[in-house]
């Protein structure tokens, strides 16, 4: 840290409903609700924007300049915007940028949107799509790969992991159902655990469909102000601390015969090192996670939580990633609940921000929060890490 | 409950309450009667005051109606929903109005929704030959039972065979699949008030038998759509459907240029970097580790080690040549012999491997026999013995 010419704080949030279907309005239509939401919210109008970030998988819906058909949901008409796509992580690198562009002075008040229709595209041929077109593309179809199940079944024996990865499911399930924007709120019981294993039909090897997420239509507006504007409009900004982004070579070269260091691994132990965090468990309040499924959702807590062999499992089986639990995982149901790809990352940070505030109402984790961490995931596994924090109070670590 | 046309006289004023419309009911006070004979019928009296309206089933005479509807069952559904015409039905005498003919002709379309069919499994089903794409069904021969459980359950099967579609009212032994679930999540589904996701994922749907064909027969049937709600959707207005094709074409450059020159040979280039030696496939312009270029050629493989196994169950479509795979396929990660064991390449497996593949199996290529120097050239490994 260090190089922040000046703090910055969320002072809006607006979120649309998530649902898998938005027959009743169009992108720009879903876009401006989510506006209104924001502006609503942070108790601003739109003449006091100064700069608008847009973000969505543009490959997704086939639209290839979006930002213009948006702007007139997005209020982006004579403002400068910025259109960003970088795939999952897409939400939560509107989150830096936006975050960036008011630290860095250039804007006073910046407002993210993140959003997708996949209702309306392709998601499978959208990230076909995306991957390497001399090789990879033809050999890809979609996002589904079971390599966590084996790496979990082959780590704890088949029972712990199965057991495990269901568990981290119906919880999420059980999040996703005290939240009234959620895609999919089931209303799993922990005693369907056995039945779902059973009869939950399989996709690639050991990842059934239960475990998968959905796809989704959202869209997630942030507003962002420099510290003086914030603490000027808001009586509850919530602060960004610092965030990471991680990427790596655009190659699927990740399940070989030795493992190597992952991006989510990578993110967090350079992120929380230069921010003096040893234990992030017992550090961070809440952490709102990127899990496209319930196998990497479990792997990847152990990432970027840097815990050792089981303790991931120990904390989940002792209910410790709970509403009431040590680290409350996902209060809102996560990306299992819901996945409009564009707003997923942003979602996260919004989540976060909302628990931060004790704004989050049916899903709100009753400890209050303090600090809170929201991850982002995209890609050949590239990964965003955020920290927010609910005051200005943090010791500035120089080690980069 | 006696139905005509799929619909039963009750399921009409059942549905009054949630078909009542306030704002045109303002300044009406008013008793209607119905008297329905025959099947299923019965006597009611709708009183509608005050922009508030109640519907009461009742025995014995009417009191105090302006107007008394006496209709056969039948005859009063099917006016109802349009199946049969409002001049037949009364010249033939199957419908006779006493009072206020201006109440049933004028009043009653204002203050009501028209009725649209309540869709049940049975409808859904028995309109699949309807739906049926002939075309699409060549070389299909599939029978899928159905097992609805529940209030308007049933169990019929589902015959697919020489491009025709038969409904049979009962579960045949010898299905291909059986799907298994409660009537109202059928008709969600059907519907689209539910995804298919969400119902197979969450255990209100499930499968006996073979899944693929489960999604085969998915594809042979246009939407259901129960006619009242095309009416009211309108959706020709609010949804665009456009499928776009767009032909690419990239180039190489010299480092991938040389694998794929590679493989018509049936050599696999890696490439070494100068600075760490790790021996990367797909041979990269740089390691991105060391970010320095990496352009010294070493031949790996062509045998390899099995890493991991990715058993596909659910095949996607490609979306580049819209056609979906066999399923189960595999995907295989694998380290060719020569390159650095972190670096993985992928690839197919033979099928017929697929029971036998386990993790640290060694794996050979399955060359085309005429190679073009593209990525068809490798059809699959296979296991090495």
């Amino acid at each position: 840290m260090g190089k922040r010419n000046r703090n910055v704080g969320i002072i809006g949030i607006g979120q649309t409903e998530i649902s898998s279907h938005k027959e009743h309005q169009n992108q720009a239509e879903m876009i401006n609700e989510a506006v209104r939401y924001a502006l609503t919210d942070a108790e601003i109008t739109l003449d006091q924007v100064d700069c608008v970030v847009h973000g969505n998988m543009e490959l997704f819906e086939m639209v290839h300049q979006p930002d213009m058909w948006h702007s007139l949901g997005s209020g982006a008409y004579r403002k400068s915007q910025y259109r960003l796509t970088t795939g999952g992580t897409t939400g939560a690198t509107l989150v830096c940028v936006a975050d960036n562009l008011a630290a860095s002075g250039m804007h006073d008040i910046v407002m993210a949107i993140g959003l997708e229709k996949l209702q309306e595209g392709n998601a499978t041929g959208g990230i076909t799509n995306t991957a390497d077109p001399l090789w990879f593309r033809h050999l890809q179809t979609g996002a589904l790969t079971s390599t966590s199940a084996t790496d979990a079944i082959q780590e704890f024996g088949e029972e712990r992991a199965k057991r495990a990865a269901m568990k981290y499911r119906i919880m999420m399930d059980k999040h996703a159902c005290l939240n009234p924007r959620a895609h999919r709120r089931l209303g799993l019981e922990y005693d369907q655990m056995e039945n779902l294993m059973k009869t939950s039909p399989k996709l690639v090897g050991d990842l059934q469909l239960i475990h998968m997420c959905s796809q989704s239509d959202a869209a997630c507006v942030m507003i962002f102000a420099s510290e003086e504007k914030a603490k000027q409009l808001s009586n509850k900004p919530v602060w960004i601390r610092d965030h990471i982004t991680v990427h790596r070579e655009e190659n699927y070269n990740l399940f070989g015969l030795k493992p190597r260091e992952s991006t989510h691994h990578y993110a967090a132990r350079k992120l929380f090192g230069r921010n003096g965090i040893t234990n992030p468990v017992e550090y961070f309040d809440v952490f709102e996670i990127y899990d496209p499924s319930a196998w990497w959702g479990l792997e990847w807590l152990r990432e970027f939580l840097l815990l050792k062999h089981d303790e991931h499992l120990k904390l989940l089986e002792n209910w410790e990633f709970d509403m009431d639990g040590k680290l409350p995982v996902n209060p809102s149901g996560g990306v299992t609940a819901g996945n409009p790809i564009g707003a997923t990352a942003m979602l996260r940070v919004a989540e976060a921000a909302l628990q931060v505030r004790g704004d989050a109402g049916g899903h709100q984790v009753k400890k209050g929060i303090k600090h809170a961490l929201a991850s982002g995931f995209g890609g050949t596994f590239w990964t965003v890490l955020t920290m927010l924090e609910k005051d200005i109070d943090w010791q500035e670590v120089n080690d980069d | 409950m006696t139905e005509y046309y799929g619909t039963g006289v009750e399921d009409i004023f059942n549905t009054m309450e949630e078909r009542f419309l306030p704002q045109g009911a303002q300044g009406v006070d008013c008793s209607i009667g119905y008297n329905i004979t025959g099947e299923g019928g019965g006597k009611w009296t709708l009183s509608v005051k005050n922009g508030k309206m109640g519907v009461e089933k009742i025995k014995g005479k009417f009191e105090g109606c302006a107007v008394i509807l006496n209709a056969e069952a039948e005859a009063f559904v099917g006016l109802t929903l349009g199946k049969i015409d409002a001049a037949d039905a009364f010249s033939s005498g199957k419908v006779k109005i006493d009072g206020d003919m201006a109440i049933i002709g004028n009043v009653l379309p204002k203050i009501f929704k028209p009725f649209t069919p309540i869709v049940k499994a049975k409808g859904i089903i028995e309109s699949m030959p309807e739906r049926f794409l002939s075309q699409k069904a060549d070389g299909v021969d599939i029978k899928v039972g159905y097992e609805i459980l529940g209030k308007d359950g049933g169990k019929w099967t589902v015959v697919v065979e020489n491009n025709t579609c038969k409904v049979k009212s009962e579960l045949d032994d010898d299905c291909t699949v059986v799907m298994r679930m409660d009537a109202q999540v059928f008709v969600d589904l059907n519907t689209g008030k539910i995804d298919g996701a969400e119902a197979f994922g969450s255990g209100k749907v499930t499968i006996d038998g073979d899944m693929g064909a489960a999604g085969t027969v998915a594809k042979l049937f246009t939407k259901f759509e129960s006619q009242g709600e095309i009416k009211e959707r309108g959706e020709e207005f609010i949804v665009k459907k456009c499928i776009p094709s767009i032909n690419q074409r990239y180039a190489t450059g010299p480092i991938m240029g040389k694998w794929f020159k590679g493989l018509k040979k049936k050599i696999f280039y890696g490439t070494k970097c100068p600075k760490c030696g790790r021996v990367q496939v797909l041979p990269r312009e740089i390691c991105a580790e060391c970010r320095v270029r990496s352009e010294d050629f070493v031949e790996v493989g062509p045998n390899a080690t099995v890493s991991y196994i990715d058993i596909v169950y659910y095949a996607s479509p490609d979306p580049l040549t819209g056609k979906v795979r066999e399923t189960p396929y595999a995907g295989l990660f694998m380290v060719l012999d020569g390159s650095s064991p972190e670096e993985s390449f992928s690839h197919e497996l033979n099928p017929k491997d697929i029971d036998r593949i386990k993790p640290g199996m060694k794996i050979r290529p399955v060359w085309a026999k005429e190679r073009t120097g593209s990525y068809t050239d490798l059809m699959y490994f296979e296991i090495d013995d």
